[in-house]
């Protein structure tokens, strides 16, 4: 498939990324090409194979309580700075 | 004191005997630093003084008697991707170029544990994403064996800093090859271990699913040393195995009779250099001598490898890198406009061209309407790969590949080809895709003097074996 220029101001917009003029030519390009690899996909069929979500399934993954915990430098983090400054977020539409 | 081809062995010996002390190796490292890094640039931050310091501290340790650690006085140098407390941690990206972490990665705090000092962060493809250290956003580094040359990537400050002697080892971090493309590159022995060998607590995230840390290091010998230390489970981690950690050091000589080593057909790909292949066939025969049982096995879905790859890796990385939006982190810009215009100013100006092509384009993997097309075809294909594998494991021990289809490339020659250059990691991206171990052994060079490399890969949790399949044949190969 290819992917036009306003394909990508689309997903750019999606990503919170702001893409210059000059450059959204050439990335729909590059993106059309690397798109268009990848639909090589489409040549198998995969309609009865379950996706893979967890790589190791045997494996007892680490689950611990939700607790307070020293660890380094958790008690420096948030004393380096009193406040934080932050610019406007509300905003008329 | 010549510090270019020491190893952790050869240096604790000198330590023990007191024929050196640390601060004479270290203050040797930072020269050859000085020396070599005007010329290749693998460091991006170095920690000179604390450095020497923490030397004079292990000096006093060994006068007093006290016992050295596993890696007491040994030279490290950490991939700029991992925390390492109150000290600047890039991922060479200009978006976190401000950004001084307090705390330390698991990893690299076991390393210190163990009585290594870490002498500086090393460069890399801008956030892990690349495969040549030219997606840096702070500069290029080069290959030490021809300057002309990449050192592949992403951990190409790591592998560069290792084989032009200006660190014993080294940590990179592996998400298609990271680890393994820049150590056959480079010339140096690198090691991705299975997913969640080593705890990802502290590795900036690209792509969670496939990242693993790793070590680079001049032999067999002292990869396994450095994989026993930062191995095991960590809570920190939710994706850590709970899995005991096998002795690897102490198997490392048995011999290799009766292992059985497969390889893939799939891998004589037209694009795989003469030179490179032919050493790979050696490699096969060298194998052959040593007692092993050499079997052709198939691997089918290789050639959906890199396409499967590069949804998963860009999809997981879109969503990762959302935090770094002038919040919290690093770098901010603009906002007289508001919220939305400061993320999005922020990220246009902190982000490089392949780190924002790779966002993009795990967005539009993951927007609605082409979310099954793209993300869920990918994440299907990635089952069968791994079926793949667990299949080709039920018949052979280990797999032998090359590591990479061709040597170093020039500075310059992918940089306008996005596309060629995620075609080079054919070899190394199925392995994160299983999340298998894998490892990468110099095996000479070429005409050029240019390093080759080849690759065992083992199942799940099988480094053991590997190591000891890759040592045996370091020691066959210095003696060929």
């Amino acid at each position: 498939m290819k992917i036009t220029e306003t394909d990508v101001e689309y997903v750019a917009r999606l990503a919170n990324l702001e893409v210059a003029d000059s450059e959204k030519k050439d990335l729909a390009e590059q993106l059309s090409r690397i798109v268009e690899y990848i639909e090589q996909l489409n040549k198998l069929d995969v309609s009865s194979v379950p996706p893979t979500t967890q790589i190791l399934e045997n494996v007892k993954h680490a689950v611990r309580d939700d607790r307070v915990a020293d660890r380094t430098g958790s008690s420096e983090a948030g004393k380096t700075v009193k406040h934080f400054k932050v610019p406007k977020v509300i905003t008329e539409r | 004191m010549n510090v270019k081809a020491l190893t952790v062995d050869g240096l604790l010996h000198l330590y023990r005997t007191r024929e050196v002390s640390v601060t004479e190796v270290i203050a040797s490292t930072f020269e050859e630093i000085g020396r070599n890094d005007g010329n290749v640039h693998a460091f991006l931050t170095l920690c000179k003084d604390q450095s020497l310091e923490e030397a004079r501290r292990i000096d006093a340790d060994i006068a007093a008697g006290k016992p050295l650690g596993p890696l007491s006085g040994v030279p490290v140098a950490i991939k700029d991707n991992m925390a390492l407390r109150s000290v600047p941690t890039t991922c060479a990206s200009r978006i976190l170029a401000t950004y001084t972490p307090p705390y330390t990665a698991t990893a690299v705090e076991r390393l210190r544990d163990a009585g290594a000092i870490i002498v500086g962060k090393t460069n890399l493809d801008e956030f892990a994403m690349g495969s040549s250290t030219e997606n840096s956003g702070f500069f290029v580094t080069r290959n030490p064996h021809n300057l002309d040359y990449v050192p592949g990537g992403s951990s190409g400050g790591s592998a560069a800093a290792v084989a032009a002697g200006m660190s014993v080892i080294a940590l990179g971090s592996d998400t298609g090859g990271s680890i393994r493309t820049p150590a056959s590159f480079c010339g140096v022995v690198g090691m991705k271990p299975t997913y969640g060998r080593v705890s990802r607590y502290g590795l900036v995230a690209y792509a969670s699913s496939l990242d693993q840390i790793g070590p680079f290091t001049r032999n067999v010998r002292d990869c396994a040393l450095v994989l026993s230390v930062i191995c095991g489970f960590d809570s920190y981690d939710s994706t850590s195995a709970d899995v005991p950690v096998d002795p690897f050091l102490s198997d490392l000589d048995q011999p290799l009779k009766d292992v059985r080593i497969g390889v893939p057909k799939e891998y004589f790909v037209p694009g795989l250099d003469a030179e490179v292949r032919r050493r790979f066939e050696e490699a096969i025969k060298l194998y052959e001598t040593l007692g092993c049982r050499i079997e052709e096995i198939s691997l089918p879905h290789t050639e959906y490898a890199i396409a499967a790859y590069y949804l998963i890796a860009t999809a997981e990385a879109s969503s990762n890198l959302a935090r770094y939006d002038g919040v919290r982190y690093g770098v901010r810009q603009g906002g007289d406009a508001g919220l939305a215009d400061m993320y999005r100013k922020t990220r246009m100006s902190g982000f490089g061209a392949e780190v924002k092509r790779r966002i993009l384009l795990g967005t539009y993997a993951l927007s609605a309407g082409y979310y099954d097309a793209y993300y869920l075809k990918a994440m299907k294909v990635r089952t069968l790969i791994r079926q793949d594998f667990l299949k080709a494991f039920e018949r052979v021990d280990l797999i032998l590949t090359p590591t990479s289809p061709t040597v170093a490339f020039r500075v310059g020659e992918k940089t306008s080809d996005p596309l060629s250059m995620y075609l080079s990691d054919i070899f190394t991206i199925t392995c994160n895709l299983a999340g298998l171990p894998g490892i990468s052994i110099p095996a000479g060079t070429n005409s050029s003097r240019l390093p080759i490399g080849i690759q065992l890969l083992g199942n799940h949790f099988q480094e053991a074996l590997m190591l000891r399949a890759a040592h045996n044949f370091e020691k066959a190969f210095l003696v060929q």
